[in-house]
């Protein structure tokens, strides 16, 4: 369970820290639980004829916001009372379903801004098996402790 | 799907609930009590459970997937979403999106959308920015 992990705390997220790379499958069953929780059942995640052109079907790219958070918290836990600030994605290529993702998370910068605040802002790559990229992820966070 | 500057897209309507939330967390794996535990998030300032922010991403990708289709995962950038409100549940939500410009570069023609994500009392919880690649449409 993630509660048995450390929390993840400001003075662990120096500029340039870079998180292990994470494994993350995109099976259908990830897929399903994606469409049904969200609701959107767009056809390129389960059509096999209206995704031929891409080689079968993708995952929905809302899926990155999912493993952009886990990417950085892996063997920790998220402390109460942080703020997402702001989120931005690049979607480079179509990650299929099938594919195994890598995804790297990396704190490009660390700081204390005007206010005191504890600004922690990660970049997080996304790759398939081949190494093709597929998503880059700017990730803006107020950090409570 | 034609597009047109100043335009509007068509817009997704959600209803929030905590089934929802918990849904989202299994998927997530965010089990932060603030979104998960009634009791526990009443004591905070928030006054309640709110929806993950991540969630919401998951609405504006859904909107630019409608639009764009493949163009969206073949070049798509979600830019500087901003979470202004938290969304509650019970909350009856629209994601919309306005084409703020059409235009050419790189011998692909690309639209830039204003995006927001509103509450049934008017309040915006969500703003940000999407600029996609009008693959599907532009020949």
């Amino acid at each position: 369970m993630e509660n048995n992990k450390p929390e993840l705390l400001f003075e662990d997220l120096p500029e340039g820290r870079v998180f292990r790379p994470m494994v993350f499958e995109i099976n259908r069953e990830r897929v399903n639980t994606f469409m049904e929780t969200v609701g959107d059942h767009h056809p390129l995640y389960w059509d096999q004829k209206i995704a031929k052109s891409l080689g079968g079907p993708i995952a929905p790219p809302g899926l990155a916001a999912v493993f952009a958070r886990l990417s950085y918290l892996q063997d920790n836990t998220m402390p109460s009372g942080g703020i997402l600030a702001k989120q931005e994605f690049e979607f480079q290529a179509p990650a299929q379903v099938g594919d195994t993702l890598t995804v790297q998370a990396r704190v490009f910068e660390s700081y204390l801004d005007e206010k005191g605040r504890r600004r922690v802002n990660f970049l997080i790559q996304a790759w398939n098996q081949d190494r093709k990229e597929i998503c880059l992820i700017r990730l803006y966070a107020i950090w409570p402790k | 799907m034609s597009l047109k500057a100043g335009g509007e897209l068509p817009h997704i309507t959600k209803d929030i609930d905590q089934e929802r939330i918990l849904r989202w967390a299994k998927l997530s794996g965010d089990f932060n009590r603030l979104h998960v535990d009634p009791e526990y998030a009443r004591e905070t300032p928030f006054k309640g459970t709110i929806a993950h922010g991540p969630m919401s991403l998951a609405f504006l990708n859904e909107l630019m997937m409608n639009c764009l289709g493949e163009g969206w995962v073949n070049g798509g950038r979600l830019l500087d979403v901003r979470f202004l409100a938290p969304i509650r549940p019970s909350d009856q939500i629209v994601i919309k999106g306005r084409v703020e410009a059409l235009y050419q570069e790189g011998g692909t023609h690309w639209a830039e959308c204003h995006l927001s994500i509103t509450k049934a009392d008017g309040q915006v919880a969500v703003t940000g920015r999407a600029v996609g690649p009008l693959k599907e449409t532009a020949s």
